[in-house]
């Protein structure tokens, strides 16, 4: 009986060194070539991404507003004025202040925006909207919390005000996806108003822009004025619906 | 004799705190380099803070005991079954002037209503935006004279948990895991639970809802 076990654990054993023998090498081949793959695709797109943003020597060197983090003031934000050759193109001109907001201040303490992060893409739409698709790291590099990721978003938009009115409203996508929160508190499902001023063509960026100190505000393109003061709901409202369900 | 649809004429009062503390779970929120966590801390703060509105006659509700992470919508769903509540969110930031507490209250939301009457889910904190201000206002009005640097009145950010909330809502974060000690945030404890309590508090009076059957709060 005993022998009879010990012949079955053996052969069971000599199962299973086989198999691993056959299957390890394959697994490893999955793995490198995942990895592989991972890495080429990784390179491709910081390749497409490292691709300079084309400056036209003619386009005017004009004063750009740049917002980044105040010195002095806690968790505000303070215009920085620097020249740039700015296009006249709105998309163009929206990659060439964005990417500058990126580059940011020498003194990290100033930042709005990881070091890491990038613009992947740019799109602004007929009516105003623009989609800016950012790389993860703006979602995972950034300190988590409401100040500092109110102010990240903030820098973006308001940099985009001062420098691009045609810009009216902002979506923000990470690494082309739609994604709930920024780091977990800022809600990104929505769009961000930019500005409430019909679009126009570009004029000199230096120009004050309205409403520069709004809040960031997603999902309302017009916003309705709330009574100040108000101690009863607005509208008295009716049932809740109930939230949509992912399977 | 009272009619006995009279009870859709009453009107209620606040009596109930929604508390949240963030995160948890697999989510530790915002981690200082002393290996602090968020999701820990503003545990042991909601204790504080129960307490003390519970000294002030409210009755509360936690979204969380432990350490779970519940989703967005489980956590409006806790506030939204509740009527006659105010819903808290707790946080501590990882930026921030340290000793220092902000209140939001949820960006600007148009008001719609579908064609059927009901309130979008997604924009459920729409018709509470001015109660919300007034209550953020409140609290952070408590809080500014204990931690100096603090704001003088709530800020208005898009936050995500406050969207699909059907009540005056609010979010409090508390500057910062960057401490080097936790117990200097462990010392704020105290006031930041004082002044929401006595910020729920003062709020009440204001807070008069109609309760009539199928319409919130």
């Amino acid at each position: 009986m005993t022998s009879r076990w010990k012949f079955r654990l053996i052969g069971g054993l000599v199962i299973a060194v086989l198999a691993a023998a056959i299957y390890f090498p394959i697994l490893r081949r999955r793995v490198k070539h995942a990895a592989r793959l991972q890495q080429q695709s990784e390179e491709q797109a910081r390749r497409e991404l490292t691709q300079p943003i084309v400056i036209n020597p003619g386009d005017p060197r004009v004063k750009t507003k740049v917002f980044w983090a105040s010195d002095t003031i806690d968790s505000t934000l303070v215009p920085v004025t620097v020249e740039l050759p700015l296009s006249n193109d709105p998309v163009l001109r929206s990659k060439q202040v964005l990417n500058t907001l990126l580059a940011g201040p020498v003194d990290a303490e100033l930042r709005t925006l990881p070091p890491d992060a990038l613009l992947l893409a740019f799109y602004l739409l007929p009516d105003g909207t623009a989609i800016a698709d950012f790389s993860e790291a703006l979602a995972t590099s950034i300190p988590s919390g409401i100040v500092s990721e109110q102010l990240a978003v903030d820098s973006i938009r308001r940099t985009l005000e001062a420098n691009v009115p045609q810009v009216q409203r902002l979506k923000i996508l990470i690494h082309g996806q739609e994604v709930e929160t920024l780091a977990g508190h800022l809600d990104l499902t929505g769009t961000f108003v930019v500005s409430t001023n019909p679009a126009q063509p570009p004029t000199k960026p230096s120009a004050t822009p309205s409403g520069a100190d709004k809040p960031a505000s997603p999902a309302a393109d017009k916003p309705p004025a709330l009574a100040p003061g108000t101690l009863t709901p607005d509208k008295a409202p009716g049932k809740l619906a109930q939230p949509e369900r992912k399977p | 004799m009272a009619s006995p649809f009279s009870a859709q004429t009453q009107q209620a009062g606040l009596n109930i705190v929604v508390l949240d503390p963030a995160h948890g779970g697999t989510d530790p929120g915002a981690r200082g380099t002393g290996g602090i966590r968020e999701s820990e801390i503003v545990l042991d703060f909601v204790i504080q803070v129960r307490r003390a509105l519970e000294l002030q006659g409210f009755q509360v509700v936690q979204t969380r005991q432990g350490n779970e992470n519940p989703s967005f919508d489980d956590r409006s769903a806790t506030a939204n079954a509740q009527r006659g509540a105010v819903f808290v969110t707790l946080h501590i930031s990882s930026t921030g002037l340290p000793g220092t507490v902000r209140v939001y209250v949820n960006s600007d939301l148009p008001t719609v209503a579908d064609s059927n009457g009901l309130i979008p889910w997604e924009r459920a904190q729409a018709p509470f935006l001015g109660l919300s201000r007034k209550f953020g206002d409140l609290v952070q009005g408590y809080l500014t004279p204990r931690f100096k640097g603090s704001p003088d009145a709530a800020q208005s950010a898009s936050v995500r948990q406050l969207r699909t909330t059907a009540a005056p809502a609010i979010a409090v974060e508390i500057s910062s895991v960057t401490v080097e000690d936790r117990a200097d945030l462990d010392r704020m404890a105290p006031g930041v639970a004082d002044a929401i309590a006595r910020g729920a508090a003062a709020f009440k009076p204001s807070y008069v809802v109609a309760r009539t059957p199928g319409v919130l709060p």
